[in-house]
Order: structure tokens, then C-alpha cells, then sequence
């Protein structure tokens, strides 16, 4: 697909979400308040699970350790065409991306990807966070780490 | 193996573009597909003691108070949205097997004045799973099963023309028939220039989004001999959930294999574990078709191809009305209508019974799929062979 010419894609104004969470996803929102990555492991068996939930689904475990995640990457991401109130204006390009991380194994974050060049965009391109303000808690979006010539 | 039940009736509303069905309501439907229903058997409503639903179903009480159903002695859901269609006539045969009812309908229906399934996941409260699908902006099914196309392009090299190719043998088995509402003749190049609604699939990957109801009648294969249709045996139904796919695409955390899939592998092996299947014996397949990528990914899952050679099968012409595997000729959910499903089980039944508008000649088995959605995901084989 061609995108007109230098098109990216914007940043979501997350000021009004609220975003939901319970004791078992706390510590993840609370690691990003701080500017980190980090996902639940089962404290017994160390599989990964995701999102954080009550039991390991390997073990059935509920004991659970956080492990800061590595490398960030695109897995797959797709681009949305969003319009505005004025249908003859030309759409705004958001970017659900889902995410991978080295030394987080089967684990996968759905997020979005901002300011992101829509023409040079590949599965396994390196990201880094974008740390966004919703109404009760900071929200990590993604960027390219290193934007391809 | 025979089959202990079969398809006797089937009833169905015409199909309704998306909020065209009003001031009807959803049950006045519902009601108008079991009378067509049951005509359509030779049997009459007081006949009707068991319900078979998915997707949340509806309404056993209001239906019964409706249509005066005097004794219902079986009701039952699937879960799983569309993924759970196809098991209707799962739930039906065991409850015929197991004598828990002589007559049972099964019914399907979508109203989508007031709530487009399209922005399904949007309207979905916020919850400590689903916030990421909404930080996403993941609105929709559509736009969530894009993220599998766009890796299963990357993994296997799947063109964009195959997608296309879909459409296109869609649109061309509508053509001729008169319920479909989608019938304008289709190049690839029309294809190409849809405007993109998450990329890679465009506008016309999308399938439409319709009103109606649809009925079935299943009863004992033994009684079904005496009534008024050629009876279409249930030859093969399985219902699996298994954790490779879970919630699907509500989730995205499916296993590497499973999310370039439409979550089927396990259904399909349950099909080949209980019943013998094997898509050598497929004469015609009905497979459910909200997103014409899910299409070439079930095509995989059920072994009409192999696991990532979907693109260059479709793009062979395998699955055009005189292709190797004719795939709805009723023009689908693309073309023809979008019934959450079993606007496909009456093509088989139509086929089947040899009345069919793209009629395969000489078809005897017939696949149906519930749609690639969270789990339970089911299918089944229809025959006209006890």
C-alpha cells in the first residue's frame, strides 16, 4: 500500500482513558508509571503469561515474579485510516502494532505505534516506548527505534 | 458410521441490508424462519420440542410464548459468536441421539440496526484484558484480523491478489442469485483500488453486514425418510477450544503457528479423529467468510492446501464453482448476505439436496464452518448419504 508522500501516523490523546486494572496487572501499570517494561512469569514453573491473570496456564501456579523486557519489535501491526468530524478531510493514519520482546518469550503487547513513517514499515522492526498520559495511569505506546534512509 | 440425524427443513427470511429488516424486530424473524422452517419439513410447530442456538443465542421463553410451543424439552447454546455455528447441528443431533427430542430447530439471526458488529470490539466495556485493544484503537474484528493477514503475508509471502481472488469468485457465484446483495461483476483491478481500511485488506475484504434468521429442523435420520425434503444426513459436527487460540484475535496472544491461522487446526482434527475426515471427500465447501483472508487460512486449517500455500491455491483457481474445491456458491457473507453463518449451512442443505442455485453437480458432502472468533470454534460435514 502507498501512503501520500511522508505520511506517519499521530498520537492518540489518551487524557480522557481510564485505564482498567485489577491485582493482578497493577504492578505492570505501576512499572510503567516509572518508565519500565515489565511482564508477569510464573514464579514456579517461569512460563510467561499474558495478559497477567490469576493462574499460570502451564502449571496452574499462582505465584508470579515480573521480569524487565528486552528489545522491543514489531510482530505485526496494521494501518487504520481515521476520520475526522469533516468527511472531506483527509484521514488521519493510526497504527495498532503488536509487540515482542527479547527475553519475554511468548508474550505479545498490543499497543500503538506513533509518528511512524507509513511507507517503511516492516514486521520486525526495532521499537522503543513512547510514554503517553491517560487520565489514571501513563500508557506505553512504541516508536521506531532508528528510523530506516 | 451412519448418521443418527438430518436436516429436514430449512426456513429462512430474506436477507436484509444492515438495518433495512425494521420495524420487524429480530424475534418477528426468528419467528417467520422456524414457520418457514417447519413447512418447509412437512411438520408443523407443535412438532418443535427442542432449540439449538450459538452465539449467546436468544430467547427460549419469548420464543416459545411466541409460536405457542407447547413442550420444549431441550435448549441449548454454543458458545464462541460465529465460531460456534456450525455446532447447532452438533447440539441437535445429540440431543436427537439421545432421545432428549424427537424435532429440534435450530436458529440463527442478526439484527444490526442498533449494534454493528464491525465496531464489535469498540463498544466493549474497558476491562483490565481487553485496554489494550482500545489503547490499539482496535475497534472491530476486521481490524484486528488484520494484524494475522499482515504476518501471515510476512511468514509465507501471501499476496494481496489471492485475497482478491476470493473476492472476485464471490462475487461471481452472486451473480446469478437472487437473494445475494452484492452482485456487480468484480475485476482485480476494482479490487485493488478499495480503499484500504486496515491495511492490507480493503474495503472489500470486509463482508457485509445484513438482518435475518435463518432456520433449521433436524430430526432421527430414520423419521427424516418419511418427510417431505430429501434429507441431508449430519454426517460429521465437532466443537473444539483449545488455548493455542483462545479468545483469537480478542487476545492476540495465540501461539506463533496458531496466529497465522483461523484457529481451525483443532477442529479439523477432531473432524479427522471422530469421523474420518479428510478434504479428499469434500465435494463443496461452505466456509465461513467475514474476512476473505480467513478464508485462505481455513482453506489451510481444514487441508485443502498446506500451512502457508494458501495464496498460490486460491490464485490456481481451486476454488471457482468449476475449480478443484468450489467454495460458497452462494456468494457468502461478501456477497451474498451476512447471517453470522448459517446463511452458509442453506447452501450446503441446497446443494445437498440438489436444488441449489450454482448447483455442484453431483455434490454428496458438503463442509460447513463456524468463523474463525474466541472459542469454541466448530464445523460440520453434511451429506445426502445416510
Amino acid at each position: 500500500m502507498t501512503y501520500p508522500n511522508g505520511a506517519r501516523s499521530f498520537t492518540p490523546d489518551f487524557a480522557q482513558l481510564i485505564v482498567a486494572m485489577d491485582q493482578w496487572s497493577e504492578p505492570y501499570w505501576q512499572a510503567v508509571g516509572e518508565h519500565r517494561l515489565q511482564f508477569p512469569r510464573c514464579g514456579k514453573c517461569g512460563t510467561f503469561r499474558w495478559p497477567a491473570g490469576p493462574f499460570c496456564y502451564k502449571c496452574r501456579s499462582q505465584e508470579v515474579e515480573w521480569v524487565t523486557a528486552g528489545q522491543a519489535r514489531i510482530y505485526s501491526y496494521t494501518v487504520l485510516p481515521v476520520m475526522g468530524p469533516d468527511k472531506d478531510a483527509p484521514p488521519q493514519w493510526r497504527v495498532p502494532v503488536v509487540v515482542e520482546f527479547d527475553g519475554i518469550p511468548d508474550v505479545r503487547l498490543v499497543s500503538v505505534l506513533v509518528g511512524a513513517p507509513l511507507d517503511a514499515l516492516a514486521i520486525g522492526d526495532m521499537l522503543e516506548p513512547e510514554w503517553l498520559a491517560a487520565e489514571n495511569a501513563t500508557v506505553p505506546g512504541f516508536r521506531l527505534a532508528e528510523e530506516k534512509a | 458410521m451412519t448418521s443418527p440425524a438430518a436436516i429436514v427443513g430449512v426456513g429462512a427470511t430474506p436477507y436484509y441490508f444492515r438495518g433495512t429488516s425494521l420495524p420487524q424486530t429480530v424475534y418477528e424473524l426468528i419467528g417467520k424462519a422456524v414457520l418457514m422452517g417447519v413447512e418447509d419439513a412437512g411438520l408443523g410447530v407443535d412438532d418443535v420440542d427442542g432449540l439449538t442456538f450459538f452465539a449467546y443465542g436468544f430467547d427460549t421463553a419469548t420464543i416459545v410464548e411466541m409460536l405457542g410451543m407447547p413442550q420444549v424439552t431441550f435448549a441449548h447454546v454454543v458458545g464462541g459468536y460465529g465460531a460456534g455455528m456450525a455446532g447447532v447441528l452438533d447440539l441437535a443431533a445429540m440431543a436427537i441421539e439421545t432421545g432428549r427430542a424427537k424435532t429440534v430447530v435450530c436458529i440463527g439471526a442478526g439484527q444490526q440496526s442498533a449494534n454493528r458488529y464491525g465496531q464489535a470490539l469498540g463498544r466493549l466495556p474497558s476491562t483490565p484484558d481487553n485496554i489494550f485493544h482500545q489503547i490499539a484503537g482496535l475497534g472491530g474484528p476486521g481490524q484486528a484480523m488484520a494484524l494475522l493477514t499482515q504476518r501471515h503475508m510476512h511468514k509465507f509471502g501471501t499476496r494481496r491478489e489471492a485475497f482478491g481472488e476470493i473476492v472476485i469468485a464471490s462475487r461471481a457465484a452472486a451473480f446469478n442469485r437472487e437473494t445475494a446483495i452484492r452482485r456487480k461483476h468484480l475485476t482485480m483491478d476494482d479490487y485493488m483500488a478499495s480503499p484500504m481500511l486496515a491495511d492490507p485488506m480493503c474495503r472489500l475484504d470486509f463482508c457485509l453486514e445484513t438482518d435475518g434468521a435463518l432456520a433449521f429442523v433436524v430430526t432421527s435420520a430414520e423419521r427424516a425418510r418419511d418427510l417431505k425434503q430429501k434429507p441431508v444426513y449430519i454426517s460429521a459436527t465437532a466443537q473444539v477450544a483449545n488455548r493455542d487460540w483462545g479468545r483469537g484475535f480478542f487476545w492476540l496472544g495465540q501461539s506463533d503457528e496458531a496466529f497465522t491461522s483461523a484457529g481451525a487446526a483443532g477442529v479439523a482434527e477432531r473432524l479427522r479423529q471422530t469421523s474420518g475426515y479428510d478434504p479428499k471427500d469434500i465435494d463443496v465447501a461452505c466456509i465461513y467468510d467475514h474476512f476473505s483472508p480467513m478464508v485462505l487460512m481455513q482453506l489451510e486449517d481444514y487441508g485443502f492446501c498446506k500451512k502457508g500455500e494458501g495464496g498460490p491455491f486460491v490464485q490456481s483457481g481451486a476454488i471457482k464453482l468449476d475449480g478443484s474445491i468450489p467454495i460458497n456458491p452462494h456468494g457468502g457473507h461478501l456477497s451474498e448476505g451476512y447471517v453470522t453463518g448459517m446463511t452458509h449451512m442453506r447452501e450446503a442443505v441446497e446443494q445437498l439436496r440438489g436444488q441449489a442455485v450454482n448447483q455442484i453437480a453431483g455434490a454428496k458432502r458438503a463442509l460447513v464452518t463456524g468463523g474463525p472468533a474466541p472459542h469454541p470454534l466448530t464445523a460440520a460435514v453434511l451429506s445426502n448419504e445416510p
